[in-house]
Protein backbone atom coordinates (compact mmCIF):
# COMPACT_ATOMS: atom_id res chain seq x y z
CA UNK A 1 0.00 0.00 0.00
CA UNK A 2 1.50 3.35 -0.93
CA UNK A 3 1.28 6.27 1.46
CA UNK A 4 0.84 9.60 -0.50
CA UNK A 5 3.27 12.38 0.25
CA UNK A 6 0.72 14.31 1.87
CA UNK A 7 0.31 12.13 4.69
CA UNK A 8 2.17 12.39 7.30
CA UNK A 9 2.33 10.08 10.33
CA UNK A 10 2.05 12.23 14.02
CA UNK A 11 2.66 9.62 16.43
CA UNK A 12 5.75 8.64 18.98
CA UNK A 13 8.99 8.81 16.64
CA UNK A 14 7.46 9.29 13.23
CA UNK A 15 9.17 11.44 11.07
CA UNK A 16 7.61 13.09 7.99
CA UNK A 17 7.55 11.17 4.52
CA UNK A 18 9.37 14.31 2.74
CA UNK A 19 11.72 15.06 5.38
CA UNK A 20 14.72 12.45 4.32
CA UNK A 21 17.68 14.75 4.86
CA UNK A 22 17.70 14.34 8.95
CA UNK A 23 16.37 10.70 8.34
CA UNK A 24 17.93 8.06 11.26
CA UNK A 25 18.14 3.95 10.95
CA UNK A 26 16.13 3.82 14.39
CA UNK A 27 13.44 6.50 13.15
CA UNK A 28 12.97 4.46 9.63
CA UNK A 29 12.70 0.97 11.26
CA UNK A 30 9.97 2.85 13.68
CA UNK A 31 8.31 3.64 10.47
CA UNK A 32 8.15 0.51 8.75
CA UNK A 33 6.62 -0.82 11.76
CA UNK A 34 3.86 1.91 11.57
CA UNK A 35 3.30 0.35 8.47
CA UNK A 36 3.49 -2.75 9.08
CA UNK A 37 1.21 -2.48 12.08
CA UNK A 38 -1.67 -0.39 9.71
CA UNK A 39 -0.99 -3.22 6.97
CA UNK A 40 -2.38 -5.98 9.82
CA UNK A 41 -5.02 -4.05 11.05
CA UNK A 42 -8.08 -6.11 10.56
CA UNK A 43 -10.85 -4.37 8.20
CA UNK A 44 -13.81 -5.08 10.35
CA UNK A 45 -12.75 -2.66 13.11
CA UNK A 46 -11.93 -0.16 10.82
CA UNK A 47 -13.71 2.79 11.02
CA UNK A 48 -12.98 4.52 8.29
CA UNK A 49 -13.62 4.09 3.93
CA UNK A 50 -9.77 3.70 3.26
CA UNK A 51 -10.52 0.15 4.56
CA UNK A 52 -13.79 -0.93 2.69
CA UNK A 53 -11.31 0.03 -0.64
CA UNK A 54 -8.89 -2.64 0.67
CA UNK A 55 -11.56 -5.11 0.46
CA UNK A 56 -12.77 -7.30 -2.27
CA UNK A 57 -15.94 -6.24 -3.77
CA UNK A 58 -17.95 -8.99 -2.55
CA UNK A 59 -17.03 -8.38 1.16
CA UNK A 60 -17.15 -4.34 0.43
CA UNK A 61 -20.75 -5.00 -0.73
CA UNK A 62 -21.63 -7.14 2.16
CA UNK A 63 -20.31 -4.45 4.85
CA UNK A 64 -22.39 -1.86 3.09
CA UNK A 65 -25.56 -3.83 2.45
CA UNK A 66 -25.44 -4.59 6.89
CA UNK A 67 -27.86 -2.69 8.61
CA UNK A 68 -26.76 -1.05 11.78
CA UNK A 69 -29.48 -3.08 13.51
CA UNK A 70 -27.17 -5.99 12.60
CA UNK A 71 -25.21 -5.27 15.73
CA UNK A 72 -21.80 -6.71 14.52
CA UNK A 73 -18.89 -5.08 13.68
CA UNK A 74 -19.06 -5.01 10.05
CA UNK A 75 -22.86 -2.47 10.28
CA UNK A 76 -20.45 0.34 11.80
CA UNK A 77 -19.00 1.99 8.64
CA UNK A 78 -18.66 5.46 8.79
CA UNK A 79 -22.60 6.97 8.00
CA UNK A 80 -21.31 10.06 5.62
CA UNK A 81 -17.96 10.83 3.36
CA UNK A 82 -18.18 14.41 3.29
CA UNK A 83 -14.91 17.01 2.86
CA UNK A 84 -15.41 18.01 6.34
CA UNK A 85 -15.12 13.90 7.30
CA UNK A 86 -12.12 13.71 5.46
CA UNK A 87 -10.42 16.30 6.80
CA UNK A 88 -10.62 15.67 10.38
CA UNK A 89 -8.06 13.71 11.71
CA UNK A 90 -9.84 9.97 13.13
CA UNK A 91 -8.60 8.14 15.94
CA UNK A 92 -7.03 4.18 15.47
CA UNK A 93 -7.30 1.69 17.47
CA UNK A 94 -3.87 1.89 17.97
CA UNK A 95 -3.05 4.74 19.04
CA UNK A 96 -1.28 6.34 16.39
CA UNK A 97 -3.16 9.26 14.88
CA UNK A 98 -3.17 9.25 11.03
CA UNK A 99 -4.04 12.95 9.92
CA UNK A 100 -5.53 14.18 6.03
CA UNK A 101 -4.37 17.44 4.85
CA UNK A 102 -6.67 19.45 3.64
CA UNK A 103 -5.24 18.74 -0.05
CA UNK A 104 -7.75 20.05 -2.45
CA UNK A 105 -7.03 17.76 -4.89
CA UNK A 106 -6.76 14.89 -2.47
CA UNK A 107 -10.58 15.05 -1.40
CA UNK A 108 -11.26 14.78 -5.07
CA UNK A 109 -9.41 11.60 -5.97
CA UNK A 110 -10.63 10.06 -2.68
CA UNK A 111 -14.48 11.10 -3.63
CA UNK A 112 -13.84 9.87 -7.15
CA UNK A 113 -12.69 6.26 -5.20
CA UNK A 114 -14.55 6.25 -2.73
CA UNK A 115 -17.88 3.74 -2.74
CA UNK A 116 -19.87 6.48 -0.95
CA UNK A 117 -19.42 9.54 -3.69
CA UNK A 118 -22.72 10.31 -5.04
CA UNK A 119 -24.36 12.48 -7.47
CA UNK A 120 -22.63 16.03 -6.21
CA UNK A 121 -19.21 15.85 -5.07
CA UNK A 122 -18.35 16.01 -1.35
CA UNK A 123 -16.78 19.54 -1.66
CA UNK A 124 -20.67 20.47 -2.07
CA UNK A 125 -22.41 18.55 0.27
CA UNK A 126 -23.65 20.69 3.11
CA UNK A 127 -25.56 17.62 4.75
CA UNK A 128 -23.62 17.38 8.71
CA UNK A 129 -22.51 13.85 8.80
CA UNK A 130 -24.36 12.44 11.17
CA UNK A 131 -27.98 13.26 9.80
CA UNK A 132 -30.22 10.17 8.72
CA UNK A 133 -30.99 11.00 5.52
CA UNK A 134 -27.61 10.83 4.67
CA UNK A 135 -27.35 7.30 6.17
CA UNK A 136 -30.20 5.79 4.26
CA UNK A 137 -28.25 7.64 1.30
CA UNK A 138 -25.14 5.70 1.94
CA UNK A 139 -27.79 2.84 2.25
CA UNK A 140 -29.36 2.88 -0.81
CA UNK A 141 -26.49 4.07 -2.91
CA UNK A 142 -25.08 0.76 -3.68
CA UNK A 143 -27.86 -0.81 -4.43
CA UNK A 144 -28.63 1.75 -6.98
CA UNK A 145 -25.86 1.44 -9.23
CA UNK A 146 -25.70 -2.39 -9.16
CA UNK A 147 -29.49 -2.26 -10.13
CA UNK A 148 -28.37 -0.13 -13.27
CA UNK A 149 -26.81 -1.56 -15.78
CA UNK A 150 -26.13 1.50 -17.95
CA UNK A 151 -24.12 2.97 -14.63
CA UNK A 152 -20.31 3.35 -16.24
CA UNK A 153 -18.95 4.39 -13.13
CA UNK A 154 -17.00 0.91 -11.64
CA UNK A 155 -17.87 0.44 -7.58
CA UNK A 156 -14.22 -0.99 -6.75
CA UNK A 157 -11.19 0.40 -7.82
CA UNK A 158 -8.70 -2.39 -7.47
CA UNK A 159 -7.39 -2.60 -11.34
CA UNK A 160 -7.53 -6.39 -10.92
CA UNK A 161 -11.27 -6.62 -10.08
CA UNK A 162 -12.19 -4.09 -12.63
CA UNK A 163 -10.51 -6.24 -15.42
CA UNK A 164 -12.69 -8.94 -14.29
CA UNK A 165 -15.82 -7.61 -14.26
CA UNK A 166 -14.68 -5.86 -17.89
CA UNK A 167 -14.17 -9.15 -19.06
CA UNK A 168 -16.88 -10.89 -17.97
CA UNK A 169 -19.26 -7.76 -19.47
CA UNK A 170 -17.91 -7.24 -23.14
CA UNK A 171 -20.80 -7.39 -24.61
CA UNK A 172 -22.80 -5.53 -22.44
CA UNK A 173 -20.09 -2.76 -22.82
CA UNK A 174 -20.14 -2.58 -26.14
CA UNK A 175 -24.03 -2.49 -26.53
CA UNK A 176 -23.87 0.66 -23.98
CA UNK A 177 -21.51 2.31 -26.37
CA UNK A 178 -23.91 1.42 -29.20
CA UNK A 179 -26.54 2.53 -27.86
CA UNK A 180 -24.88 6.41 -26.21
CA UNK A 181 -23.78 6.53 -30.29
CA UNK A 182 -27.02 6.25 -31.61
CA UNK A 183 -28.85 8.49 -28.90
CA UNK A 184 -25.84 11.27 -29.70
CA UNK A 185 -26.43 10.44 -33.22
CA UNK A 186 -30.41 11.27 -32.89
CA UNK A 187 -29.78 14.04 -30.56
CA UNK A 188 -26.88 15.16 -33.02
CA UNK A 189 -29.27 15.31 -36.06
CA UNK A 190 -32.40 16.82 -34.38
CA UNK A 191 -30.01 19.42 -33.15
CA UNK A 192 -28.72 19.93 -36.64
CA UNK A 193 -32.64 20.08 -37.82
CA UNK A 194 -33.25 22.85 -35.31
CA UNK A 195 -30.31 24.66 -36.12
CA UNK A 196 -30.79 24.79 -40.02
CA UNK A 197 -34.27 25.80 -39.48
CA UNK A 198 -33.35 28.77 -37.32
CA UNK A 199 -29.96 29.38 -38.33
CA UNK A 200 -29.92 31.01 -42.61
CA UNK A 201 -27.52 28.43 -44.78
CA UNK A 202 -24.10 28.54 -44.10
CA UNK A 203 -21.78 27.44 -47.33
CA UNK A 204 -19.71 24.32 -46.21
CA UNK A 205 -16.44 23.63 -48.32
CA UNK A 206 -17.05 20.42 -49.85
CA UNK A 207 -14.69 17.68 -48.36
CA UNK A 208 -11.27 16.65 -50.17
CA UNK A 209 -12.37 14.49 -53.28
CA UNK A 210 -15.91 15.24 -53.27
CA UNK A 211 -15.30 17.95 -56.02
CA UNK A 212 -14.16 14.94 -58.44
CA UNK A 213 -17.35 13.45 -58.03
CA UNK A 214 -19.35 12.75 -61.30
CA UNK A 215 -22.38 14.78 -60.42
CA UNK A 216 -20.55 17.88 -59.01
CA UNK A 217 -18.37 17.69 -62.33
CA UNK A 218 -21.62 17.55 -64.47
CA UNK A 219 -23.09 20.16 -61.98
CA UNK A 220 -19.49 22.37 -63.13
CA UNK A 221 -19.74 21.70 -66.85
CA UNK A 222 -23.74 22.88 -66.73
CA UNK A 223 -22.38 26.15 -64.91
CA UNK A 224 -20.17 26.70 -67.55
CA UNK A 225 -21.66 26.12 -70.30
CA UNK A 226 -24.44 28.54 -68.92
CA UNK A 227 -22.10 31.25 -68.02
CA UNK A 228 -20.53 30.93 -71.86
CA UNK A 229 -23.69 31.32 -73.42
CA UNK A 230 -24.38 34.03 -70.66
CA UNK A 231 -21.18 35.87 -72.03
CA UNK A 232 -22.79 34.87 -75.88
CA UNK A 233 -26.09 37.30 -75.28
CA UNK A 234 -23.95 39.55 -73.54
CA UNK A 235 -22.01 40.26 -76.78
CA UNK A 236 -24.72 39.99 -78.95
CA UNK A 237 -26.86 42.89 -76.78
CA UNK A 238 -25.75 46.61 -77.20
CA UNK A 239 -24.60 47.53 -73.91
CA UNK A 240 -24.72 44.95 -71.41
CA UNK A 241 -21.02 44.09 -71.47
CA UNK A 242 -20.90 46.88 -68.82
CA UNK A 243 -23.85 45.64 -66.83
CA UNK A 244 -22.86 43.17 -63.75
CA UNK A 245 -25.49 40.82 -62.20
CA UNK A 246 -27.24 37.84 -64.04
CA UNK A 247 -30.80 39.54 -63.08
CA UNK A 248 -29.68 42.76 -64.69
CA UNK A 249 -28.34 40.97 -67.86
CA UNK A 250 -31.07 38.79 -68.23
CA UNK A 251 -33.33 42.38 -67.98
CA UNK A 252 -31.51 43.71 -70.57
CA UNK A 253 -31.48 40.79 -72.94
CA UNK A 254 -35.81 40.68 -72.62
CA UNK A 255 -35.97 44.19 -73.44
CA UNK A 256 -33.54 44.01 -76.22
CA UNK A 257 -35.85 40.53 -77.09
CA UNK A 258 -38.89 42.77 -76.94
CA UNK A 259 -37.58 45.59 -78.92
CA UNK A 260 -36.83 43.97 -81.93
CA UNK A 261 -40.50 42.18 -81.86
CA UNK A 262 -41.45 45.12 -81.92
CA UNK A 263 -39.67 46.89 -84.67
CA UNK A 264 -40.72 44.03 -86.70
CA UNK A 265 -44.38 44.68 -85.72
CA UNK A 266 -44.02 48.45 -86.57
CA UNK A 267 -42.31 47.29 -90.20
CA UNK A 268 -45.16 45.01 -91.18
CA UNK A 269 -47.10 48.02 -90.26
CA UNK A 270 -45.17 50.35 -92.83
CA UNK A 271 -45.00 47.68 -95.20
CA UNK A 272 -48.85 47.20 -95.09
CA UNK A 273 -49.57 51.35 -95.00
CA UNK A 274 -47.32 51.25 -98.35
CA UNK A 275 -49.01 49.99 -101.45
CA UNK A 276 -46.06 47.53 -102.22
CA UNK A 277 -44.85 48.60 -105.62
CA UNK A 278 -42.50 45.76 -106.04
CA UNK A 279 -40.87 46.64 -109.23
CA UNK A 280 -37.88 44.38 -108.63
CA UNK A 281 -37.32 42.05 -111.86
CA UNK A 282 -37.24 39.46 -109.73
CA UNK A 283 -39.39 36.93 -111.73
CA UNK A 284 -36.13 35.68 -114.13
CA UNK A 285 -33.87 35.49 -110.76
CA UNK A 286 -37.08 33.27 -109.01
CA UNK A 287 -36.99 31.09 -112.08
CA UNK A 288 -33.58 30.45 -112.04
CA UNK A 289 -33.32 29.80 -108.73
CA UNK A 290 -32.83 26.24 -108.31
CA UNK A 291 -33.18 26.65 -104.58
CA UNK A 292 -36.69 27.95 -104.60
CA UNK A 293 -39.21 26.18 -102.95
CA UNK A 294 -42.81 25.69 -103.96
CA UNK A 295 -44.90 28.00 -101.48
CA UNK A 296 -48.07 26.43 -100.17
CA UNK A 297 -51.71 28.45 -100.82
CA UNK A 298 -52.07 29.14 -96.90
CA UNK A 299 -55.35 31.76 -96.82
CA UNK A 300 -54.06 35.45 -95.37
CA UNK A 301 -50.46 34.70 -96.39
CA UNK A 302 -47.67 32.85 -98.25
CA UNK A 303 -45.93 30.55 -96.36
CA UNK A 304 -43.93 28.41 -97.56
CA UNK A 305 -43.55 24.39 -97.04
CA UNK A 306 -43.64 23.08 -93.61
CA UNK A 307 -41.50 20.08 -93.09
CA UNK A 308 -41.57 17.81 -90.86
CA UNK A 309 -40.57 17.83 -87.56
CA UNK A 310 -36.98 15.61 -87.29
CA UNK A 311 -35.41 14.97 -84.32
CA UNK A 312 -32.22 17.36 -84.23
CA UNK A 313 -29.56 14.68 -84.35
CA UNK A 314 -26.98 16.59 -86.45
CA UNK A 315 -27.03 14.19 -88.97
CA UNK A 316 -27.76 15.55 -92.38
CA UNK A 317 -29.23 12.60 -94.44
CA UNK A 318 -32.42 12.84 -92.10
CA UNK A 319 -32.92 16.46 -93.88
CA UNK A 320 -32.19 15.61 -97.35
CA UNK A 321 -35.15 13.91 -98.32
CA UNK A 322 -36.10 15.16 -101.69
CA UNK A 323 -39.51 15.96 -102.00
CA UNK A 324 -40.09 16.55 -105.86
CA UNK A 325 -42.71 18.99 -107.10
CA UNK A 326 -42.81 19.24 -110.65
CA UNK A 327 -39.11 17.35 -111.38
CA UNK A 328 -37.99 20.57 -110.40
CA UNK A 329 -38.26 22.07 -106.29
CA UNK A 330 -36.65 20.77 -103.55
CA UNK A 331 -37.04 21.85 -100.39
CA UNK A 332 -34.09 24.61 -99.62
CA UNK A 333 -33.04 23.26 -96.69
CA UNK A 334 -31.92 19.82 -97.71
CA UNK A 335 -29.11 21.44 -99.33
CA UNK A 336 -28.06 24.45 -96.53
CA UNK A 337 -24.49 24.60 -95.35
CA UNK A 338 -24.35 24.11 -92.01
CA UNK A 339 -22.39 27.53 -90.49
CA UNK A 340 -25.14 30.39 -90.27
CA UNK A 341 -22.88 32.94 -91.37
CA UNK A 342 -24.71 36.82 -90.78
CA UNK A 343 -23.81 39.29 -93.72
CA UNK A 344 -22.62 42.49 -92.74
CA UNK A 345 -24.59 45.41 -94.37
CA UNK A 346 -21.16 45.78 -96.69
CA UNK A 347 -21.65 42.63 -98.34
CA UNK A 348 -24.71 42.36 -101.35
CA UNK A 349 -27.48 40.89 -100.37
CA UNK A 350 -28.23 38.87 -103.13
CA UNK A 351 -24.94 38.07 -105.23
CA UNK A 352 -24.88 38.06 -108.68
CA UNK A 353 -23.29 35.04 -109.88
CA UNK A 354 -22.91 33.82 -113.80
CA UNK A 355 -22.69 30.35 -114.22
CA UNK A 356 -24.24 28.14 -116.89
CA UNK A 357 -26.01 26.01 -114.72
CA UNK A 358 -28.99 27.51 -115.22
CA UNK A 359 -29.57 27.35 -118.95
CA UNK A 360 -29.76 23.69 -118.57
CA UNK A 361 -33.64 24.89 -117.94
CA UNK A 362 -35.88 24.30 -120.60
CA UNK A 363 -38.35 27.24 -121.41
CA UNK A 364 -41.49 25.22 -120.81
CA UNK A 365 -40.25 24.79 -117.37
CA UNK A 366 -39.35 28.53 -116.53
CA UNK A 367 -42.99 28.95 -118.12
CA UNK A 368 -44.39 26.82 -115.61
CA UNK A 369 -42.63 28.34 -113.06
CA UNK A 370 -43.50 31.74 -113.85
CA UNK B 1 -29.05 45.18 -115.44
CA UNK B 2 -30.75 46.93 -112.54
CA UNK B 3 -29.18 47.40 -109.18
CA UNK B 4 -30.59 48.11 -105.52
CA UNK B 5 -27.63 49.51 -103.39
CA UNK B 6 -29.97 49.73 -100.60
CA UNK B 7 -30.78 46.11 -100.69
CA UNK B 8 -27.30 44.98 -101.65
CA UNK B 9 -29.41 43.71 -104.02
CA UNK B 10 -27.87 42.55 -107.83
CA UNK B 11 -30.36 41.44 -110.50
CA UNK B 12 -29.94 40.52 -113.83
CA UNK B 13 -32.04 39.30 -117.11
CA UNK B 14 -30.45 36.82 -118.16
CA UNK B 15 -31.27 33.16 -117.72
CA UNK B 16 -27.57 32.42 -116.98
CA UNK B 17 -27.77 34.51 -114.08
CA UNK B 18 -28.14 32.58 -110.86
CA UNK B 19 -28.81 33.51 -107.25
CA UNK B 20 -26.51 32.05 -104.56
CA UNK B 21 -28.31 31.99 -101.46
CA UNK B 22 -25.54 30.81 -98.74
CA UNK B 23 -26.49 33.20 -96.24
CA UNK B 24 -29.68 33.57 -93.86
CA UNK B 25 -29.78 37.09 -94.64
CA UNK B 26 -30.24 36.52 -98.40
CA UNK B 27 -32.53 33.43 -97.97
CA UNK B 28 -34.59 35.54 -95.63
CA UNK B 29 -35.00 38.54 -98.08
CA UNK B 30 -35.52 36.36 -101.38
CA UNK B 31 -38.56 34.21 -99.70
CA UNK B 32 -39.72 37.43 -97.31
CA UNK B 33 -39.65 39.48 -101.34
CA UNK B 34 -41.05 36.28 -102.81
CA UNK B 35 -43.99 36.31 -100.36
CA UNK B 36 -44.64 40.09 -100.84
CA UNK B 37 -45.11 39.52 -104.58
CA UNK B 38 -47.55 36.54 -104.70
CA UNK B 39 -49.36 38.68 -101.66
CA UNK B 40 -50.21 41.25 -104.36
CA UNK B 41 -50.69 38.66 -107.05
CA UNK B 42 -53.42 37.52 -104.88
CA UNK B 43 -54.85 41.09 -103.88
CA UNK B 44 -54.23 40.34 -100.37
CA UNK B 45 -52.70 43.46 -100.06
CA UNK B 46 -54.47 45.49 -102.00
CA UNK B 47 -56.40 48.93 -100.25
CA UNK B 48 -59.51 46.52 -99.53
CA UNK B 49 -58.25 44.79 -97.15
CA UNK B 50 -57.83 46.80 -93.68
CA UNK B 51 -54.06 47.48 -93.00
CA UNK B 52 -54.36 45.73 -89.60
CA UNK B 53 -54.72 42.27 -91.63
CA UNK B 54 -52.55 43.17 -94.24
CA UNK B 55 -49.85 44.18 -91.25
CA UNK B 56 -50.42 40.71 -89.71
CA UNK B 57 -50.34 39.08 -92.88
CA UNK B 58 -46.92 40.74 -93.89
CA UNK B 59 -45.67 39.92 -90.19
CA UNK B 60 -46.28 36.36 -90.25
CA UNK B 61 -45.41 36.20 -93.80
CA UNK B 62 -41.28 37.96 -92.59
CA UNK B 63 -41.55 35.25 -89.43
CA UNK B 64 -42.34 31.99 -91.78
CA UNK B 65 -39.53 33.36 -94.06
CA UNK B 66 -36.90 33.54 -91.81
CA UNK B 67 -37.83 30.35 -89.93
CA UNK B 68 -37.29 28.87 -93.52
CA UNK B 69 -33.85 30.74 -94.38
CA UNK B 70 -32.65 29.16 -90.78
CA UNK B 71 -33.92 25.24 -91.25
CA UNK B 72 -35.15 22.83 -88.67
CA UNK B 73 -32.13 22.60 -86.85
CA UNK B 74 -32.85 25.34 -84.61
CA UNK B 75 -35.79 24.68 -82.19
CA UNK B 76 -37.15 28.11 -81.88
CA UNK B 77 -37.77 28.02 -85.72
CA UNK B 78 -39.59 24.94 -86.05
CA UNK B 79 -42.02 26.11 -82.95
CA UNK B 80 -42.91 29.57 -84.95
CA UNK B 81 -43.13 27.82 -87.89
CA UNK B 82 -45.96 25.36 -86.57
CA UNK B 83 -47.56 27.87 -84.63
CA UNK B 84 -48.23 29.41 -87.70
CA UNK B 85 -49.08 26.36 -89.33
CA UNK B 86 -51.92 25.92 -86.39
CA UNK B 87 -52.87 29.68 -86.53
CA UNK B 88 -53.35 29.38 -90.57
CA UNK B 89 -55.52 25.97 -90.23
CA UNK B 90 -57.60 27.64 -87.63
CA UNK B 91 -58.16 30.81 -89.71
CA UNK B 92 -58.77 28.56 -92.51
CA UNK B 93 -61.46 26.69 -90.39
CA UNK B 94 -62.98 29.61 -89.16
CA UNK B 95 -63.26 31.22 -92.58
CA UNK B 96 -65.36 27.85 -93.81
CA UNK B 97 -67.86 27.94 -91.11
CA UNK B 98 -70.87 29.68 -90.48
CA UNK B 99 -70.92 32.56 -87.43
CA UNK B 100 -72.82 29.95 -85.27
CA UNK B 101 -70.73 27.15 -85.24
CA UNK B 102 -67.92 29.72 -85.09
CA UNK B 103 -69.16 30.98 -81.95
CA UNK B 104 -69.65 27.54 -80.87
CA UNK B 105 -66.37 26.40 -81.77
CA UNK B 106 -64.71 29.46 -79.79
CA UNK B 107 -67.15 28.87 -76.59
CA UNK B 108 -65.52 25.43 -76.25
CA UNK B 109 -61.87 26.42 -77.11
CA UNK B 110 -62.07 28.88 -74.13
CA UNK B 111 -63.54 26.15 -71.69
CA UNK B 112 -60.99 23.94 -73.03
CA UNK B 113 -58.34 26.50 -72.59
CA UNK B 114 -59.76 27.83 -69.24
CA UNK B 115 -59.97 24.11 -68.00
CA UNK B 116 -55.87 23.21 -68.71
CA UNK B 117 -55.03 26.73 -67.43
CA UNK B 118 -56.62 25.37 -64.40
CA UNK B 119 -54.50 22.04 -64.20
CA UNK B 120 -51.39 23.49 -65.52
CA UNK B 121 -50.44 25.31 -61.78
CA UNK B 122 -47.45 24.34 -60.98
CA UNK B 123 -46.27 24.66 -57.09
CA UNK B 124 -42.86 26.06 -56.98
CA UNK B 125 -40.20 25.11 -54.14
CA UNK B 126 -39.47 28.35 -51.58
CA UNK B 127 -36.12 30.12 -52.67
CA UNK B 128 -34.37 32.81 -52.26
CA UNK B 129 -35.83 36.32 -53.26
CA UNK B 130 -32.67 36.33 -56.21
CA UNK B 131 -33.29 32.91 -57.20
CA UNK B 132 -37.51 33.84 -57.55
CA UNK B 133 -36.54 36.99 -59.48
CA UNK B 134 -34.09 34.53 -61.81
CA UNK B 135 -36.74 32.20 -62.13
CA UNK B 136 -39.31 34.93 -62.82
CA UNK B 137 -36.70 36.59 -65.76
CA UNK B 138 -36.51 33.20 -67.39
CA UNK B 139 -40.21 32.45 -67.62
CA UNK B 140 -40.39 35.46 -69.42
CA UNK B 141 -37.59 34.95 -71.59
CA UNK B 142 -39.38 31.38 -72.46
CA UNK B 143 -42.50 33.33 -73.31
CA UNK B 144 -40.81 35.66 -75.77
CA UNK B 145 -38.45 33.05 -77.26
CA UNK B 146 -41.08 30.36 -79.23
CA UNK B 147 -40.99 26.99 -78.38
CA UNK B 148 -38.85 28.41 -74.96
CA UNK B 149 -41.69 26.86 -72.94
CA UNK B 150 -39.92 22.83 -73.71
CA UNK B 151 -36.78 23.85 -72.72
CA UNK B 152 -34.02 24.01 -70.45
CA UNK B 153 -31.77 26.96 -69.53
CA UNK B 154 -28.80 26.34 -71.35
CA UNK B 155 -30.66 25.49 -74.70
CA UNK B 156 -32.95 28.76 -73.79
CA UNK B 157 -30.01 30.64 -73.60
CA UNK B 158 -28.86 29.40 -76.88
CA UNK B 159 -31.61 29.51 -79.24
CA UNK B 160 -32.42 33.15 -77.54
CA UNK B 161 -28.92 34.45 -78.91
CA UNK B 162 -29.37 32.98 -82.64
CA UNK B 163 -33.31 34.05 -81.80
CA UNK B 164 -31.74 37.51 -81.33
CA UNK B 165 -29.33 36.96 -84.57
CA UNK B 166 -31.93 36.28 -86.85
CA UNK B 167 -34.42 39.19 -85.74
CA UNK B 168 -31.63 41.82 -86.14
CA UNK B 169 -31.49 40.39 -89.62
CA UNK B 170 -34.99 40.19 -90.03
CA UNK B 171 -35.68 44.21 -89.05
CA UNK B 172 -32.39 44.86 -91.37
CA UNK B 173 -33.69 43.71 -94.38
CA UNK B 174 -37.37 44.58 -93.56
CA UNK B 175 -36.10 48.14 -93.34
CA UNK B 176 -34.36 48.18 -96.78
CA UNK B 177 -37.29 46.80 -98.41
CA UNK B 178 -39.21 49.48 -96.55
CA UNK B 179 -36.69 52.15 -97.48
CA UNK B 180 -37.08 50.85 -101.42
CA UNK B 181 -40.54 50.64 -101.50
CA UNK B 182 -41.88 53.89 -99.20
CA UNK B 183 -42.56 57.10 -101.74
CA UNK B 184 -39.97 59.32 -102.08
Amino acid sequence: MEIPAAVTLTGPGSVGVGSRNGESGFDSVQFGEEIQRLMTVPPESASSFTALLELPATQAMELLHHGPDSGGAPGKVAPSVSGDALCKPYSHPYSSNLTFLSDPALIERAAKFSVFAGEHSPETSSVPSNSSANLEKVKNEPMETDSNPNSSQPLVSDPVVEEKSQSQRPSVKRKEREKKAKGSSKKSKNESSEDAEKLPYVHVRARRGQATDSHSLAERARREKINARMKLLQDLVPGCNKISGTALVLDEIINHVQSLQRQVEFLSMRLAAVNPRIDFNLDSILATDNGSVMEGNLPGMVSPLMWPEFPINGNRQQYQQEWHFDALHQPLWGREEDSHTFVTPENSLLTYDSSANSASLHSSQLKMEL
Amino acid sequence: MKSYPNLGLSASNDNNSRLSTSTTKAKFALRFIRSLKEMKKRGHVSNNSSADERSQRIKAAAYSSMAHAVGPRRAWARALLFKLQRSAKRHRVLTNMTRKRNRSCLVLRQKKNKKKKKGIKKKKSVTNGNDDVLLNQTDKLRGLVPGGKSMDICSLFEETAHYIKCLATQVKVMQDIADQLSPK
